[in-house]
């Protein structure tokens, strides 16, 4: 219970990196997020758990804007990175995803080399001189633990690694912009469980220097990784607190039910 | 063990056996005609080349000579028909899947008018290029011919590469896209490098189409005789020259004819056989 404790007065002084406020999401005509209010706090894991369906994919994928790509799409309220709303017209795309980074269910590289893969995203953003260029991509494939794996066939096709090494290099092109967030969406459930420790075990080295928020179907990887967790159901944030507290001692009685598996 | 050999059981096995038969008596119909066209052409089209179909042009009538200006013509509309079809049938294609989703209705307009266009009868087209480019300029040549072959390839082109674009996972463009890098410079780098072997396949399908293709020649590049001086002029092309020399009373017309249709069937097989093969090699890859 010391950690408990230790996490819980962390959290009063924990800065609020991302903070939602009356967030609505619609996906034509169906309502998805219903007034959600969130405060995730600074470089630290906080995970979002739930049933299929309770819209945290949804309200991770509000956190960069992703949706938009799509027709039909709303989101109102506000969304409040560094206290300046991201739903903003004017808030740019581009500078808001240079910032927040994202990881999904199933590492898909593009088709390009393991260099190029994690090169694309700074060619785009910075006109780097090589030898920088190098050592950011370096860099980032050590933070994604997998430079020794990967350092003598850095030109080879990013398709011919294992699933997991996938995952780590796409994790890789994330975090080679530097962003300040990194959203994953159930970024292990492709995964054997040995893949999997390793990218729990990444995300572990990656807390102090990175918002992490995860989207997870598994409560004990929540329970594992994260210092904060939010239980949504049906469109709606029902709790959200110290992870160790949410499991222990939930404050709501549909929080409890889930955690303890009457139902989900 | 336990035996099934009711009345019910009996029956599903005769009426198994029966559909069995049906099937395979229709495929082995089928693949009859195909396999005694395909040995005909290439028993007498074999014995019919000769190094002169290479070297010289058509001769006149009743004289032996080659099908050099008929396949140079063929080679250049050809070439021309991919240049004009496939370039605009990518950027439509790309246009169908990747930035007309917010206009539903448009969108699936266009691809019924594409598919309509796709099984227009080749004739068709010809006779809208002769209104077009033919009498307007006041002669056949050898352009009108390659624009007709265009209009060949370009739905051919659009259906493969919108289809081969929409098989990309979603995962890969919001990858790219959460990078913060735009639409079109996902499109035309990731999109386009994951969808390359079935764009290339496409294109290479359309070739092999319009390499056979006689009826929108005969009302715009006609035909030729000797070398066509430039594209301007009516121009000479291996399926029109069959055309009219299997029509023919002479013995050696028949030969070079026979010799032309060996050519171009040899050529469409082997280019439909390798752009499958391609794809399929490339399937497999991205897939393991």
């Amino acid at each position: 219970m010391d950690d408990t404790t230790r996490e819980a007065a962390l959290m009063d002084v924990a800065r609020t990196k991302i903070s939602v406020r009356g967030l609505d999401f619609y996906y034509r005509g169906y309502h998805a997020l219903k007034n959600v209010n969130l405060d995730i706090p600074e470089r630290t894991i906080t995970s979002v758990i739930g049933p299929s369906g309770c819209g945290k994919s949804t309200l991770l994928r509000v956190f960069n804007r992703i949706y938009s790509a799509y027709a039909g799409l709303v989101a109102t309220g506000q969304v409040l990175l560094d206290g300046e709303n991201i739903l903003d017209y004017h808030y740019s795309l581009n500078r808001l995803r240079t910032r927040v980074g994202m990881v999904f269910q199933k590492g898909v590289p593009f088709p390009l080399s393991i260099y190029e893969n994690v090169a694309y995203g700074l060619r785009h953003h910075f006109k780097l001189p090589r030898v920088q260029l190098d050592e950011r991509i370096e860099h980032a494939l050590h933070e994604a633990a997998l430079w020794s794996e990967v350092k003598d066939k850095l030109h080879t096709s990013a398709l011919s690694l294992s699933g997991g090494q996938q995952q780590r290099l796409c994790i890789a092109r994330a975090v080679a912009l530097r962003p300040q967030v990194l959203l994953l969406d159930e970024p292990t459930s492709a995964l054997d469980p040995i893949a999997t420790g390793r990218i729990e075990q990444l995300l572990n080295d990656l807390r102090n220097d990175y918002t992490i928020v995860i989207v997870t179907h598994n409560m004990q990887q929540a329970a594992r990784i994260s210092s904060y967790t939010a239980y949504m159901f049906l469109g709606e944030m029902i709790e959200f607190g110290v992870t160790a507290d949410l499991f222990t001692r939930p404050q709501r009685r549909q929080t409890e039910d889930y955690i303890t598996g009457r139902f989900g | 063990m336990l035996r099934a050999t009711g009345f019910f059981y009996q029956r599903r096995r005769a009426v198994d056996l029966f559909a069995k038969v049906l099937g395979i008596a229709a495929t082995v119909f089928g693949l009859f005609w195909l396999a005694w066209i395909l040995l005909v052409t290439l028993n007498n089209g074999i014995h019919a080349l000769a190094p002169a179909i290479f070297t010289q042009s058509t001769p006149p009538p009743g004289g032996e000579g080659g099908l050099a200006n008929a396949l140079f013509g063929s080679l250049e509309m050809s070439i021309l028909g991919v240049l004009i079809g496939a370039p605009l049938g990518i950027a439509a294609g790309t246009y169908l899947a990747e930035f007309a989703e917010r206009h539903h209705t448009w969108r699936e307009s266009v691809r019924f008018v594409n598919d309509i266009l796709l099984s227009a009868p080749s004739i068709v087209l010809g006779l809208f290029v002769y209104t077009l480019a033919v009498r307007s300029v006041g002669h056949f040549s050898g352009w009108s011919g390659g624009v007709a072959l265009g209009l060949i390839v370009l739905p051919v082109v659009v259906r493969t590469t919108d289809e081969t674009l929409r098989l990309v996972p979603n995962v890969m463009r919001e990858a790219a896209l959460s990078l913060g890098i735009p639409r079109w410079k996902v499109t035309v780098q990731v999109l386009y490098r994951a969808a390359a072997p079935g764009i290339l396949t496409g294109v290479l399908l359309g070739l092999a189409r319009i390499s056979g293709e006689t009826a929108p020649l005969l009302f715009t590049s006609l035909n030729n005789q000797y070398w066509a001086s430039s594209l301007n002029a009516p121009t000479a092309s291996v399926p029109v020259v069959v055309f009219q020399f299997a029509m023919s009373p002479y013995e050696s017309w028949h030969a070079l004819a026979w010799a032309g249709a060996f050519i171009v069937t040899v050529f469409v097989l082997l280019l439909s056989v390798g752009a499958r093969a391609y794809l399929l090699r490339n399937r497999i890859e991205g897939a393991g």
